[in-house]
């Protein structure tokens, strides 16, 4: 049993590189290139010596500007894309709720894509049985179980997949601003689901461009500016350093 | 901390969760497969059966065939229905990460699951249409030899060919978009260049050595013993079994290289 101490994410000096264009041509030479070679000239990297700890339990918020590499350190923590330098280990199961709709299958039934998402995401299909019914009324669409889902309105859509991942118990929940979309009392019934997940002891690692939700969830801020760590502490102070350097439009 | 966390739930690890993973996946495409279309199953056979229909009546009526077997139909079919996996699902692999790219980018399961499904849901399809050759063989009167235990052995043989085949394009074609084409215009040749219409031995002698380094050469070879065990030959199976093992040992290397890069671009 991990105790409260033990990291359950660690990212230790990881750094990953992307083209700029991404149309440019390549070549065999390119593929086939090692780890350990320098950038190439049209390359860039998007994060570069990034390290840190999450601790169980904790509530981290990552904050800064657009493609300063936020969701990319999100899908590094997930483990869908790989650094090209470092290491990202992850100890415990993760709840990804990045591009949440993704795994839908559009002709399929709501019954059929719950069993298929929840089955990739690890559950097994007692599980799922079990929860089956919890989830459903959690999307808040018992009506059209056996509907394809393609027929299902987008609000439906982020609904009933944000209620499979949430449904996951997994100990480590990855959120990326998939809950921009969805209406106001969706969102706040979302947002409780996440504080009683944090009260249970889960790890939260959460992307956002808001403030407001970034201080209600998170007691640690990792704050990124042009590929790198520039702050790690308190969500408040992290807060601070990005509104000193890029400072909030007022209202006059 | 106010609450204690229930313990994690038990969730399958290793070659039990892959065997699940790609369990789902398949069964969802064959459910999305059949599901979607009123004939299902009768498309999937559709094809091969037109195919053989065709070269059938050009080969017996136009051009007195000279090749083969007799019945020439069971001949044919024992050729195209094996040919139509390696065909569907080496096209497919083409597409194997960009038709379901925001799974793959949302999702952390071991990636060549991605090829694999194809191959397996695509081998699924395969088997269900080998009722469509028994049925020929019946109505022909066609005998049926104790070489169908080779059966089995040319299965895991066109897996193991397959699975590699789909692990070298499907990373490729991400990078290179012409590969797709390149792809297709290839299948073409080799459907001419395999054993399908005609068999190994109906080929000259340079030919027939050439010929035994397509490991399908040796593959539809052991299929067809099981009526006509006069098409199997030990070198090919021999060859084509080394050429299967090189062609996934490549793959899983060039899967593995691509990998990283391929994560990124999709």
């Amino acid at each position: 049993m991990i105790t409260s101490t033990d990291s359950v994410i660690r990212v230790e000096d990881v750094g990953i590189r992307f083209r700029r264009n991404r149309k440019a041509s390549r070549s065999f030479k390119d593929l086939f290139a090692g780890k350990g070679r320098r950038a190439r000239f049209d390359e860039f990297w998007a994060l570069r010596h990034v390290s840190f700890d999450v601790r169980q339990g904790e509530a981290i918020g990552v904050v800064g500007r657009n493609g300063q590499g936020k969701s990319t350190l999100l899908k590094l923590v997930a483990e869908v894309v790989l650094p090209d330098e470092g290491r990202v280990s992850v100890h415990e199961g993760v709840a990804p709720l990045i591009e949440i709709t993704g795994g839908f299958v559009n002709d399929l039934t709501v019954r059929d894509n719950v069993y298929l998402t929840a089955g990739l995401h690890g559950m097994s299909r007692s599980e799922i049985a079990d929860s089956f019914d919890e989830i459903i009324d959690f999307a808040e669409i018992s009506d059209f179980v056996d509907t394809p889902y393609k027929h299902l309105s987008s609000g439906m859509k982020v609904r009933i997949a944000f209620s499979v991942i949430a449904r996951l118990d997994e100990p480590i929940i990855l959120v990326d601003e998939v809950l921009a979309v969805g209406d106001r009392s969706f969102k706040e019934k979302c947002y409780q689901r996440i504080e009683q997940m944090l009260e249970d002891g889960r790890t939260l690692f959460f992307v956002s461009h808001s403030e407001k939700e970034l201080e209600r969830f998170c007691t640690r801020g990792l704050y990124l500016d042009g590929g790198e760590m520039l702050f790690d502490g308190p969500i408040d102070q992290a807060l601070a350093r990005y509104n000193a350097d890029y400072p909030p439009k007022r209202k006059a | 901390m106010t609450a204690v966390m229930a313990p994690p739930r038990p969730r399958a690890q290793g070659a039990t969760r892959y065997r699940q993973i790609l369990w789902l996946l398949t069964s969802r495409d064959l459910k999305v497969r059949y599901s979607t279309s009123a004939l299902g199953w009768v498309w999937s056979i559709l094809d091969p059966l037109l195919m053989s229909g065709i070269y059938y009546f050009v080969f017996t009526y136009i051009f007195h065939r000279k090749v083969g077997e007799t019945p020439y139909i069971v001949f044919l079919l024992s050729g195209l229905l094996a040919w139509q996996w390696f065909n569907g699902a080496i096209s497919d692999s083409t597409k194997a990460f960009t038709s379901d790219a925001k799974l793959v980018r949302s999702t952390k399961i071991p990636r060549t699951i991605w090829v694999n499904r194809i191959v397996l849901s695509k081998g699924i399809e395969f088997l269900f249409s080998i009722p469509v050759l028994a049925f020929f063989a019946i109505f022909t009167g066609a005998h049926l030899h104790w070489q169908v235990v080779f059966v089995p052995l040319a299965i895991v043989m066109q897996y193991i060919l397959i699975t590699g085949l789909g692990l070298i394009i499907a990373p490729l074609v991400v990078f290179f978009q012409d590969l797709e084409r390149a792809t297709r215009l290839i299948l073409r040749f080799l459907f001419y260049a395999s054993p399908i219409i005609y068999g190994t031995k109906n080929l000259p002698g340079g030919f027939r050595f050439i010929a035994s380094f397509n490991p399908l050469s040796g593959i539809f070879g052991l299929y067809r013993g099981a009526f006509f065990p006069d098409q199997i030959s030990r070198v090919e199976v021999g060859v084509g079994g080394v050429v299967c093992l090189v062609v996934l040992a490549v793959g899983l290397f060039v899967f593995r290289v691509s990998e990283r890069a391929v994560l990124k671009e999709i």
